[in-house]
């Protein structure tokens, strides 16, 4: 197989997934070919069920194609092991969800360290990591608060400096602020602009029109399709 | 952060969970591990009581308890000759029989009386006054001794019952030597022992010397000298300690092996149902953080890693509480049954064993797996895109 630019991080090549529903096979994605670069700031919209969180989840390697061939960094995904894409996703790819997911019982600090812990990144590299992350999402003070004492807009970049951890090259975001209110919907949306103006290439889900709008590239899905793509 | 580390955080953020957990296997640890207790507790205490006297073999008419069968005759001379035999270092004749202490106008004590021939040794231990030196002399046990306060110098006046068919004797008056302890005494039994003349003379059976056995100490080689004993006389049944454990063993005592066993595979059944019930409660309620974490990078053998050290800290800790919990119940449990008239004082239902201990440990330990296995496999076979949607969805 041949390797992509170094630019590229992942590259679907006529993707679909069909999931097998009682009532019969359903395709949430259809024959999609999408390339996501290093540094790109890409949002996908489009209507409910319409495919956008399956897509995502293929991208970021948590679900695989029923037909059609994804590449990581030039490597077929599917010719992975499970934990080989575990692997993957620890270095490569943060993801960052609609209701948050951070661990009850570990504090901000202690949630943002897991994933470099699990990386086996050394106990001061991941202090002053965890230190640096947490001052770039504005919570330096609140490290050592566990998510119950977070206001949700709190959580929500507790959980991109989780994501942030490892230094991945991709960062997926499922309705990253869905569960907000405007105001630090904005706020939100601004901090995964700092991201990827850092660098990081930075893939949105939405509903929401205004947080599309500040991606550079915007894909609208339909019926599992990628009906039409703008670029800013 | 170690794994222990993180499963002992996802516990106590449902302390309540994790505390019901803990204390349900610590309930039912502290039940298995008496039973376990239980199922040797009686033979080890058994051949503990048979060790303590210091003799490891028993020579009797027949196979019949001692007291029970035909006696042995002949039988100070046979001690003799038993404490002859190279493979010997001691041999004593006992004859047993009822009596009845009379008091002072008061209600007649029912006592055991024991006479004694050859040595040295003696089946008892002296605690207070002398050993007996001569016929007319008895010493005492503490039944006896504090129920009609009596001690070393005080008369009294015994009335055996030595055989049924014959008539009954009468009264002796007899020396009290010294108070003693024995083995086997039941809790408030009164014993007396002295010479095996003086219970002769008492039931008037002077010059029969017969006896109910005879103890016999080894010098070291308990079958050689069983299989000399029965050389010598053939017409006798040499028993070691050891046989007679075994005899026990297959008969009395298998009915609290075989309720042990059954208790205690019900005691884990149970707890093996409580921490699978529980883990996977848990486990159901946070597949959406799991799936995140997996989404996260986390691999699938850390996730599976933490359901499983969960279940060895509740197994563990409850584990732990269970030892303390089991012995406050064992000693309890084995007051009531000691309670049992007739049983020897010294007896003991539940007995710490180390071999007990260490099958408890293995026991909890195997539930601990077991229990884990499904929530685990849960965690493993968890699809990490579906459990992420649903999550949203709901």
């Amino acid at each position: 197989m041949n390797g992509p630019p170094s630019s590229l991080i992942v590259r679907a090549i006529g993707v679909s997934r069909q999931f097998a529903m009682p009532a019969g096979p359903v395709t949430a994605v259809r024959d999609v070919t999408l390339e996501i670069g290093a540094g790109e700031h890409a949002a996908i919209r489009g209507p409910s069920g319409c495919g956008k969180s399956t897509l995502l989840h293929m991208l970021g390697c948590v679900d695989s194609p029923t037909a059609g061939t994804l590449l990581f960094d030039g490597q077929d995904v599917s010719s992975l092991s499970d934990a080989a894409r575990s692997r993957l996703r620890l270095r490569q790819i943060g993801f960052v969800f609609q209701r948050f997911f951070l661990l009850p019982m570990l504090t901000a600090a202690e949630n943002v360290e897991l994933p470099q812990a699990e990386a086996g990144a050394a106990r001061d590299d991941r202090t002053r990591r965890t230190r640096d992350l947490l001052e770039f999402v504005g919570l330096g003070a609140r490290s050592d608060h566990r998510p119950s004492q977070l206001s949700g807009g709190e959580m929500q970049r507790v959980a991109i400096a989780r994501a942030l951890a490892n230094r991945p090259r991709l960062l997926l975001a499922d309705e990253p602020t869905g569960e907000l209110d405007q105001s630090t919907g904005e706020q939100i949306a601004a901090l995964l602009d700092r991201v990827n103006a850092d660098g990081t290439a930075l893939v949105i889900v939405t509903h929401d029109g205004v947080l599309a709008d500040r991606a550079r590239r915007v894909l609208m899905m339909k019926d599992g399709r990628i009906e039409r793509e703008s670029t800013r | 952060m170690k794994a222990l580390g993180f499963a002992w955080r996802s516990l106590v953020r449902q302390p309540a969970r994790a505390a019901l957990g803990i204390l349900g296997v610590a309930a039912v640890g502290a039940l298995l591990f008496d039973m376990l207790l239980l199922s040797e507790g009686l033979v080890t205490s058994m051949r503990d009581l048979l060790d303590r006297t210091g003799y490891d073999i028993r020579v009797t008419a027949t196979e019949a308890l001692p007291g029970r069968g035909p006696r042995v005759t002949g039988a100070s001379g046979t001690a003799d000759a038993l404490g002859a035999l190279p493979q010997v270092r001691s041999a004593i004749a006992i004859r047993l029989a009822d009596a009845r202490l009379e008091g002072d106008g008061g209600v007649p004590l029912q006592v055991g009386f024991q006479g004694v021939a050859g040595g040295p040794g003696r089946p008892w231990t002296v605690l207070r006054g002398r050993d007996v030196q001569r016929p007319g002399e008895v010493v005492i046990n503490e039944g006896i001794a504090g129920q009609r306060g009596l001690g070393p110098g005080d008369r009294m006046i015994f009335r055996p019952a030595c055989d049924a068919e014959s008539d009954a004797p009468p009264a002796v008056t007899l020396e009290i030597a010294g108070v003693a302890e024995f083995p086997f005494e039941a809790v408030n039994e009164g014993i007396a022992a002295g010479m095996l003349e003086t219970i002769d003379t008492a039931c008037g059976t002077g010059g029969r010397d017969e006896a109910d056995l005879i103890l016999v100490a080894s010098t070291g080689d308990t079958d050689a000298a069983a299989a000399a004993a029965a050389a010598l006389r053939p017409d006798l049944h040499a028993v070691t300690n050891s046989e007679v454990i075994e005899r026990f063993s297959e008969s009395g005592f298998t009915y609290f092996r075989q309720i042990s066993a059954v208790l205690s595979a019900v005691t884990i059944t149970f707890a093996l149902l409580l921490i699978t019930v529980l883990l996977t409660v848990s486990v159901n309620q946070r597949l959406g953080e799991i799936a995140a974490l997996r989404a996260l990078g986390l691999s699938q053998r850390r996730v599976v890693a933490n359901v499983f050290c969960e279940s060895a800290l509740i197994v563990g800790a409850g584990g732990l509480l269970s030892l303390p919990l089991g012995i406050l119940l064992a000693v309890w449990l084995d007051r009531i049954l000691k309670s049992m008239p007739g049983l020897p004082a010294e007896m003991h239902f539940f007995v710490f064993q180390a071999d007990a201990l260490v099958l408890q440990v293995a026991l909890l330990a195997t539930t601990a797996v077991l229990a884990a296995l499904y929530p685990m496999r849960i965690v493993a076979r968890l699809p990490i895109a579906e459990t992420l949607r649903n999550e949203v969805v709901s």
